[in-house]
């Protein structure tokens, strides 16, 4: 079981100190909240599209992550980005919803299996970074290598790497706002 | 792609991205150099500045406008990232305005009767309408653009932060210039330029702050 009281704040801040277990641990935890929320609110949307929203909602927790300040509550700051990303991806899809903040904390227990769903937009969008960007990104995320084995196979610095990377999530993030809005 | 998958790949991204603050002063301090520079060279400081600083009617153009700029970029910085605390410096930030206008009232009052349309008029309320919009562009762009890393869940009050921010360091660079010493002058037209560059900074924000 995640935990469920405040080590969110503890994980988020290791993550921010590089630790990347930690981030994985973070990310695992609030997944769950989540979909439940995404799922309750996109009913009839199926479950693949709301894997995407899903998605997209831990992309854009990933790339906003420096406006949380350590030291303050982590809740209060994912659920308000939560939010607005789960209403401008439902908004994309063509659907308004009406998003009350205290339904992430009451989805908290909720659904908290492993998830078989496999999600489409995300892979479209990879598909269209194209080039090393792409390689890096499967590498890692489909493949299961790391930082170091995909420099090594790609035969790049692990800076490099993490650059790309890094450059790879904000691009995606670029991308999907074009497709879908 | 499955979740698990995106999850490990995001990890795996473990570089360390710059707070907005002090991050936000990379773009901002160079933009306002560049502002003051163009007053410097451009318009000239006003030769009278030593004695006029003594005065504190004409001082508090600068300091009321340099104190918005500051509160107002407090503010912008704070709904860029959700979560933090918003009310308290709203409240600080509307505080400048007021005692602007109090200030305004106070000269209508205590001044000298009859000329006071004059005194509102003064002689040179076209430049100020127009140069301290100008100053105003480059801060509030490098407002804007550093904020676009942020979060907003309001863009265009956010942009309009901005904006107030950008017209208030603008408006105080601006007084280094101008010899208008009347509140009834200042408040009126340093006031009036201010609200446009918000109004029009918050305008562009709610496209440029979302994200």
């Amino acid at each position: 079981m995640p935990p469920q009281t405040d080590d969110w704040a503890d994980l988020l801040e290791a993550a921010s100190g590089g630790d990347a277990r930690a981030y994985t641990r973070f990310l695992q935890t609030v997944t769950p909240v989540l979909r439940g929320v995404i799922r309750a609110r996109g009913r009839g949307l199926g479950d693949g599209t709301c894997e995407d929203v899903v998605q997209e909602v831990l992309l854009a927790i990933h790339l906003k992550r420096h406006t949380w300040m350590a030291g303050t509550p982590v809740r209060p700051w994912l659920y308000a980005i939560a939010r607005y990303k789960v209403v401008d991806a439902f908004r994309a899809r063509g659907r308004r919803v009406e998003l009350p903040i205290e339904d992430f904390a009451e989805t908290l227990a909720a659904d908290l299996g492993p998830d078989p769903t496999e999600a489409m937009d995300m892979g479209r969008m990879i598909g269209l970074l194209g080039g090393r960007a792409a390689e890096i990104v499967r590498k890692i995320g489909v493949e299961g290598a790391s930082v170091a084995e995909t420099g090594q196979a790609l035969n790049m610095s692990e800076g490099a790497v993490r650059v790309a990377l890094h450059r790879a999530f904000k691009e995606l993030a670029r991308l999907r706002e074009g497709h879908l809005s | 792609m499955k979740t698990d998958q995106l999850i490990a790949t995001l990890a795996a991204d473990t570089r360390h991205e710059r707070p907005l603050w002090p991050g936000v002063l990379i773009p901002l301090v160079p933009a306002l150099a560049a502002s003051a520079l163009f007053l410097a060279l451009g318009l000239g400081v006003r030769e009278d500045f030593w004695q006029a600083i003594m005065v504190p009617v004409s001082t508090m153009r600068l300091v009321l406008s340099l104190t918005l700029g500051v509160l107002a970029l407090r503010l912008g910085l704070a709904l860029a990232q959700p979560g933090r605390e918003v009310h308290a410096r709203v409240s600080v930030v509307v505080l400048v305005p007021l005692l602007a206008v109090g200030l305004w009232l106070w000269a209508a009052f205590a001044g000298p009767a009859g000329g006071m349309s004059m005194a509102i008029q003064g002689k040179t309320m076209v430049d100020c309408l127009l140069f301290i919009p100008l100053l105003a562009i480059l801060p509030t762009v490098a407002l804007l653009l550093a904020l676009r890393r942020g979060a907003t869940l309001h863009p265009g009050r956010t942009a309009a932060a901005a904006g107030l921010a950008g017209g208030g360091f603008a408006a105080a660079i601006y007084a280094l210039h101008c010899t208008e010493d009347s509140p009834l002058f200042y408040v009126t037209w340093y006031g009036t330029a201010i609200l446009v560059v918000t109004l029009v900074s918050g305008m562009l924000g709610r496209r440029l702050l979302r994200w």
